[in-house]
């Protein structure tokens, strides 16, 4: 698939580890928060009962680790676009919740399904989620896990930069997954 | 090898003879519908003519709307959005449902649910279509995909195959049924799968408690649920079928991903406390509980059988003292129903505010809890915030329970009332 591997490597720190299983993102910037539209105020609010200080030491290109069935309960996209505009490049969990899944990958925001995960890898480990090869590597570390393939429309969509991009190029005609 | 009933629809929908699950596929839906929404229905038709340069959808009779939040308007930006959309849809020549009911329900009241059906909205409790053999999607914003080319993107979803025996017991309702579904499969244990229902005790259950069940199928991580079509849903479904397609069913040799039996004979009613739907619990329990409101409608529960448990447990009561019991049946048809049966007139009598439907009172946006205050509630969820203050709590119960509680001003188990 020319989709598939045309999608870049994430490779960063792990930015925060979500242990708990279920996870209702819309905790990232607190479920009063939620219909905030101003992404640098809903940055300035994220993260504060997880870590008050995350803006800070967050990096641009960072990477957030999460639990079994990442993005449980009625997700909003509010959180994850705090997030993006911290500079956080993708999640890597356990596994995720359909839901949550479908509207960050239609956002280009790039996701990634690894069983194992949350014993792989420790917080600012530096990590590799490559998508050619379906690894998450930790670099730290020297180790190296299976991630779940992409769908064959969830990598062109990611490798578009998002749904509106992904449809203006398939419609075109230069990619039919 | 057989195929299941998921994969063959999705099999017509893409012009295959045959699919299997994990199948990437173009599929072109039977139908795609939506309520407005801000966000969803005004950001499509805008990247649909600023994005792709498309006027009108080609097929208008392939689509259908529903404004069932914000009715009525509270606000001038709402009833501009409402504007928009009555706009949008004359324009497109495409049907729109308002003040029918909440679309889910009304959806498949006029025809959206034909057996056999490919059907895409934004929202996942579309789910509920499958009550009558209609693979019905929620697919997020990715729906903008089927307003501006015929065929979306798809991967074939393996499917959870779950067969129930025995009977309901006294007090116990489908809504306990799918919370006790979360509680021993799990709420991931059919992630990107489908939830296929089947086996004897399924022709038991009321055709309504059915929707039920299968409108809340994305709590245990399905993207859809569906059961194979029987004589009872083919006789609602098929004369108000919108399109005429043969039915389909799974063959017996389908595969499926898992199979699991559940004996309803061992369910009791249910309580599924805050902050999460993946907290189901014994409601006993929790009797006693303190609460000041209660909630019976949505699209998952407010339907006839809803109505009729909660009037027989108020028959001749009195809802407690300050305490805030709204009734909101799921359609307009659902209401007139309920009125010539006495129903409405039975809850306004014990103190219920029965209002006409509307999805309003389901996330908060009437209704509205403060800090510190409990709801048992029918409705979609639980989580922090969705009736109000993120410091308000939501407790998940069937419509007797609503009633029963409603009565004592506590969780109260409705098998005392019935």
């Amino acid at each position: 698939m020319s989709a598939r591997n045309a999608l870049p490597p994430l490779r960063g720190r792990v930015a925060f580890v979500f242990t708990e299983v279920d996870f209702d993102v819309d905790q990232i910037v607190g479920v009063k928060n939620i219909k905030i539209q101003d992404v640098a105020e809903l940055a300035r609010l994220a993260m504060q009962t997880y870590d008050p200080d995350f803006a800070q030491k967050v990096r641009p290109g960072d990477i957030l680790v999460g639990a079994e069935n990442f993005g449980y309960g009625h997700p909003h996209y509010p959180p994850m676009r705090a997030m993006r505009h911290l500079g956080i490049a993708g999640v890597v969990a356990e596994s995720f919740s359909p839901g949550y899944w479908r509207g960050e990958i239609s956002m280009g925001f790039p996701q990634a399904a690894c069983p194992g995960v949350l014993s792989a890898v420790s917080r600012w480990d530096e990590i590799e989620v490559d998508y050619a090869d379906n690894l998450l590597r930790n670099l730290t570390r020297g180790t190296a896990l299976p991630i779940e393939p992409l769908s064959a429309g969830d990598a062109a969509m990611l490798a578009a930069g998002g749904l509106v991009p992904y449809l203006k190029r398939d419609l075109a005609g230069s990619m039919t997954p | 090898m057989g195929m299941t009933i998921t994969e063959k629809i999705l099999a017509r929908a893409s012009g295959r003879a045959r699919v299997a699950a994990g199948e990437d596929l173009m599929a072109k839906p039977d139908f795609v519908l939506a309520y407005d929404f801000p966000g969803y229905t005004d950001v499509i038709f805008r990247q649909m003519k600023e994005e792709f340069g498309i006027a009108r959808v080609p097929d208008p009779e392939r689509f259908g709307l529903f404004i069932d939040h914000m009715v009525p308007a509270a606000t001038p930006a709402e009833e501009e959005l409402h504007i928009g959309t009555r706009k949008w849809a004359a324009e497109n020549g495409v049907r729109l449902f308002e003040r029918r009911g909440i679309g889910h329900q009304v959806a498949a009241e006029v025809g959206y649910a034909v057996p056999g059906a490919f059907v895409v909205h934004f929202d996942g409790h579309i789910s509920q279509l499958g009550t009558f053999g209609t693979l019905a999607m929620g697919i997020r914003r990715n729906l903008l995909e089927a307003f501006v080319r015929e065929r979306i993107a798809i991967r074939v979803p393996a499917t959870v195959r779950l067969d129930v025996t025995g009977r309901l017991r006294k007090g116990v309702m489908e809504r306990d049924l799918f919370h006790h579904i979360v509680r021993v499969l799990g709420p991931a244990a059919c992630k990107f799968q489908v939830l296929e229902f089947g086996g004897p005790a399924l022709e038991a259950l009321e055709i309504d408690g059915i929707q039920t069940i299968t409108g809340l199928a994305m709590f245990t991580g399905a993207v859809t649920a569906i059961a194979n079509p029987s004589p009872r849903t083919l006789d609602y479904a098929l004369p108000r079928a919108l399109k005429q397609l043969d039915p389909v069913a799974s063959d017996a040799d389908a595969t499926y991903a898992a199979r699991h039996t559940l004996d309803l004979d061992d369910l009791e009613p249910v309580v599924v406390i805050p902050p999460s739907p993946a907290n189901t619990r014994p409601l006993r329990d929790y009797v006693g509980t303190e609460v000041q409101a209660g909630y019976l409608g949505s699209c998952a529960s407010g339907r006839l059988s809803d109505l009729r448990a909660a009037a027989r447990v108020l028959k001749g009561r009195q809802v407690a003292p300050g305490f805030a019991l709204h009734v909101i049946p799921t359609s307009q048809a659902i209401m007139a129903a309920a009125a010539a049966e006495g129903l409405i007139g039975t809850l306004v009598e014990a103190g219920a505010f029965v209002s006409s439907p509307s999805c309003d009172y389901c996330y908060g946006r009437i209704a509205t809890m403060t800090a510190g205050q409990r709801a048992v509630s029918t409705g979609t969820l639980n989580v922090k915030g969705r009736m109000g203050s993120p410091d308000s709590e939501i407790f998940l119960c069937n419509a007797a329970a609503v009633a029963a509680a409603a009565i004592e001003g506590r969780i109260a188990d409705p098998r005392d009332y019935l």
